[in-house]
């Protein structure tokens, strides 16, 4: 039998259906819809104003007004005083560059230490992996603040270098963790094997094929460090262990905080902590986007 | 019966060796921690009058706060006078450390213990409500107030709740665990605890509801749950005595990793509140440089955590079949 000719046999009846296939990459309109809007903009509107921070404060922030102190909010100084007399408006645009650098600073070093232990401890052998876990497990049973707290005992004044090592030391375990689990699961892969037997180096090995693979899955744990390490300088300039009164952080002007509760002045309270916690809440729903999407099986209940 | 007797004992002989070991680990780290620190220690311990001393009387001094020999030497020194509970003198409080903070431990453990416990009895409470009403309006309200909720600083939500509840409204004190005098009135503890143990809930449960929801959403969309609904058990039982039982472990895993968590939280509200407990005194400790005393919290700190961990391992091997060892405990015996 010679070949079929399909246009002379046309399907009928009521199971007809044709099968097209689906569309397989979404539209980059689509993606773009997708992208969470709001917080977007007020997070990069509170970078800008703290990067252009000398053309929107209208005063001096570390200039001490002794005739205005403790003033509430009103036409000259928009966010009121603190009781040295420091504009808290221009306060907070000059505070949030030293916040949002630590915050970036600390990340940088936890992504560089978390990824370089992980990748190690992920490709070591049993005996040197475990010794590798112990290790981080020794450090992970004390509180992260615990630990800031007696490194900062031993080093002393802070500045902002110093204050994001101390950060990054105490908030690299639990990347490293994930780092490591993701690499053993990826070590096994026909392509790494492929790789080393071609004689690539172990640095090769790691830039080439395992941060590659590794990214989505470290992504979220990434971008939400940023906001772990502004809440960690935050709450060790409060306590006072963290940056001094004159490197202005939104930190150190709530290190004030205390004065101001004796004073009943809320505005020094509450505006330099609402700055905190709509930038930390505006990463960590950035950070959201890039966790992968959990199991949409149907519900059996 | 003499085999499975044997059994829990080498069980609890390897955790106790585990828990040796970990503490010998961390007690070499925090010593070599500790005598990195610049500054002297004798300064600290004396203060300006160290310039008036003669060589012999800084010698005695030395030798006195365990400073004299190599750091090899001040080792075994240092370790075998805390084995007999003798942890060295508090450089800013001129008296042993542990005097120092003996009186402390139990401020902090009831601090800590309730609100670990209520963090996470209320987690599960509302992790259940929302497995149980999945996508709805209200499940999606907890997750995004939870998502918000989680990153707001501890330290702030006090100061907030001070200023509205203590200095503007003065329903609830500011600061202390009691008044002065009424250590022994329960009321008046319970009454300085609301406002750092709404501080320590409103931070945590979020985290640890959305972990054990998602664990309970999992679970629901296994193969045994459709058969107990095919059975007609109505949605809450089927939760309840099915889906939570299976998620037990994994919430007992997930207390005691949350152990330092919880306790750090617990440092940071004591500070906020000026509780005396040890989480401030670390705070005060640091501000002094008295190496001493914060070497002897880190160890306290971290035999906690160690400990609550391996309690909670051998809590799991006993209500988890699943997660014994090696040693055919299932029918051999």
């Amino acid at each position: 039998m010679g070949e079929l000719d399909s246009s002379l046999f046309e399907i009928v009846g009521p199971d007809y259906r044709t099968w097209e296939q689906p569309e397989q990459k979404p539209s980059l309109l689509f993606k773009l819809k997708q992208l969470p809007w709001i917080p977007i903009i007020i997070l990069s509107t509170i970078v800008l104003g703290c990067i252009f921070a000398n053309f929107i404060s209208n005063h001096d922030p570390s200039m001490y007004y002794l005739n205005h102190l403790n003033e509430a909010p009103n036409s000259e100084f928009y966010f009121g005083t603190d009781s040295l007399g420091r504009d808290i408006y221009s306060l907070i645009w000059y505070g949030g560059r030293t916040s949002l650098l630590v915050g970036l600073l600390g990340t940088a070093m936890i992504t560089i230490l978390g990824i370089t232990y992980g990748c190690v401890n992920g490709t070591a052998g049993t005996s040197g992996d475990m010794i590798m876990q112990r290790f981080v497990e020794l450090f992970h049973s004390i509180p992260t603040i615990l630990l800031a707290i007696l490194l900062i005992a031993i080093m002393g004044t802070q500045n902002i270098l110093t204050i994001s090592v101390v950060i990054a030391i105490t908030g690299w375990f639990a990347l490293a963790r994930i780092v490591r689990s993701e690499v053993r699961q990826i070590r096994n892969n026909e392509y790494v094997l492929a790789a080393k037997s071609m004689g690539s180096s172990f640095g090769h090995l790691v830039r080439v094929h395992l941060i590659p693979n590794i990214i989505p899955a470290i992504m979220f744990v990434v971008v939400s460090s940023i906001s772990a390490c502004i809440t960690m300088e935050a709450t060790l300039s409060f306590l006072g262990l963290g940056l001094p009164l004159d490197i202005l952080s939104w930190g150190s002007m709530l290190s004030l905080a205390n004065r101001a509760l004796l004073l009943n002045t809320w505005w020094v309270i509450i505006i330099p902590g609402l700055f905190l916690v709509v930038t930390l809440s505006c990463i960590t729903t950035i950070a959201n986007c890039f966790r992968k999407e959990t199991n949409k099986r149907p519900n059996r209940l | 019966m003499t085999l499975k007797h044997n059994l829990f004992l080498e069980k609890l002989l390897k955790n106790i060796l585990l828990f040796v070991g970990a503490m010998f680990l961390l007690s070499i780290i925090v010593f070599v921690f500790s005598r990195l620190a610049p500054g002297d220690p004798l300064q600290a311990f004396y203060g300006d009058a160290i310039e008036s001393m003669t060589t012999s009387e800084l010698e005695a001094a030395r030798v006195y706060l365990g400073l004299d020999g190599s750091i090899f030497s001040q080792y075994i020194s240092w370790i075998t006078h805390a084995l007999s509970g003798n942890f060295g003198i508090s450089l800013q409080y001129k008296i042993p450390a542990m005097d120092v903070i003996a009186p402390l431990i139990g401020n902090t453990l009831i601090l800590g213990l309730t609100a670990y416990l209520l963090v996470f009895a209320l987690a599960i409470l509302l992790a259940i409500a929302c497995a149980l009403h999945e996508d709805t309006f209200f499940d999606r309200l907890v997750c995004k107030i939870g998502t918000i909720t989680y990153f707001i600083p501890a330290f702030w939500l006090g100061l907030v709740l001070v200023l509205i509840f203590s200095v503007n409204l003065g329903w609830f004190p500011s600061s202390g665990a009691y008044d002065y005098g009424m250590s022994g009135n329960i009321l008046n503890r319970i009454w300085h605890l609301i406002l750092p143990l709404t501080v320590m809930i409103v931070t945590h449960i979020w985290y640890y509801a959305y972990m054990i929801r998602n664990k309970l959403l999992d679970e629901n969309r296994k193969d045994y749950v459709l058969l107990a609904k095919a059975k007609g058990l109505t949605k809450r039982a089927i939760v309840w005595k099915h889906s939570l039982r299976n998620v037990a472990p994994t919430i007992i895993n997930l207390m005691a990793i949350s152990v330092p968590h919880v306790l750090g939280g617990t440092y940071i509200a004591e500070a906020v509140f000026n509780y005396p407990g040890i989480g401030n005194m670390s705070v005060i400790a640091a501000k002094c440089h008295d190496y001493n005393l914060l070497m002897l919290l880190v160890l306290i700190t971290g035999a906690l955590v160690i400990i609550t961990s391996i309690v909670a391992y051998t809590i799991n091997e006993v209500i988890d079949p699943r997660m014994k060892d090696a040693g055919g405990s299932t029918w051999e015996n």
